[in-house]
């Protein structure tokens, strides 16, 4: 095959292109949307309980039940354009990690009695299973949910008055990571 | 040396693999999405994807999204391979001998 400099010149350049547009479709196809929602329904619900706001648990459910259909929203939205085939171990695993957390635990430790157990516990749920995606996958997850979890720990156990203000800015920490996600990261948060 | 791939280098089968060797590993990208991405029409898009494929350099996925069809798209651990030995061989056409 005889190919010119010129030619190869401009096959380069034609796969610069090709890579430069397709590496934007991958990035709006990653987990910062999740992190962008999850990160604003806790400073949301975090503001609520400082604030003291009435019915604030009705309404923190009610955002974290938004919240829960919001992401299957995103999730079926980015299926239909970029697909992985789905690790139904890893499925397997976070199913039966929430089915301890919710089910078997508190049926014999009890159930969180205050709103700062509460939203410390629900939260620690997931992020058990951030630290483990992120093991399993080898990605961002494992050092945000461990970042995460160290912060939901110390504002309960030791600086309990700073708790809300602690968990706004573990909100504004999973926001955060959802811009770095976006704008750096390469590599899917759900495969290798 | 690696060689070029005429197989690979016709233009619009070049941005195709380019566009999918940017993909990581097992995932795809449907159909409809890399026809925009590559300003092709469906006949075009599927005969260079049907070449690709009979070269075991992609692989083509059917299912089905909200009840409807569904192309998804992948270039194989061959494709991969065979795409960065022709990126090799095109960047060794510039180098000064």
């Amino acid at each position: 095959m005889n190919v010119t400099p010129e030619e190869a010149e401009r096959s380069l350049r034609d796969i610069e292109a090709s890579r430069l547009a397709m590496r934007s479709l991958v990035r709006a196809n990653r987990g910062h949307l999740y992190l962008w929602l999850w990160g604003a329904i806790w400073i949301l619900i975090s503001l609520l309980n400082w604030a003291g706001v009435d019915r604030r648990g009705a309404l923190s459910n009610g955002l974290a039940a938004a919240g829960i259909v919001a992401s299957f929203a995103i999730a079926f939205l980015q299926r239909s354009r970029v697909r992985s085939p789905v690790n139904l171990r890893f499925v397997g695993v976070c199913i039966a990690m929430l089915a301890f957390s919710y089910g078997v635990w508190p049926a014999f430790l009890g159930f969180p009695h205050s709103a700062k157990a509460a939203f410390g516990y629900g939260t620690l749920v997931w992020l058990q299973l951030y630290v483990v995606a992120g093991i399993w996958f080898d990605n961002y997850l494992l050092w945000l949910g461990i970042a995460l979890t160290a912060l939901i720990l110390a504002g309960f156990l030791f600086l309990p008055a700073a708790f809300w203000m602690l968990t706004i800015l573990g909100g504004v920490l999973l926001v955060g990571t959802g811009f770095y996600v976006r704008l750096f990261w390469r590599s899917g948060p759900w495969t290798r | 040396m690696d060689a070029l791939d005429p197989v690979i280098h016709q233009p619009a089968r070049l941005q195709i693999m380019a566009a999918l060797c940017q993909l990581p590993a097992p995932e795809r990208v449907d159909f409809s999405h890399l026809k925009r991405h590559l300003g092709l029409t469906d006949g075009n898009l599927g005969a260079h994807l049907a070449t690709l494929e009979a070269r075991g350099y992609i692989a083509v996925e059917k299912a089905f999204v909200a009840r409807r069809p569904k192309s998804f798209v992948a270039a194989t651990p061959a494709g991969r391979a065979a795409f960065a030995g022709h990126v090799v061989a095109l960047q060794a056409i510039l180098k000064p001998r």
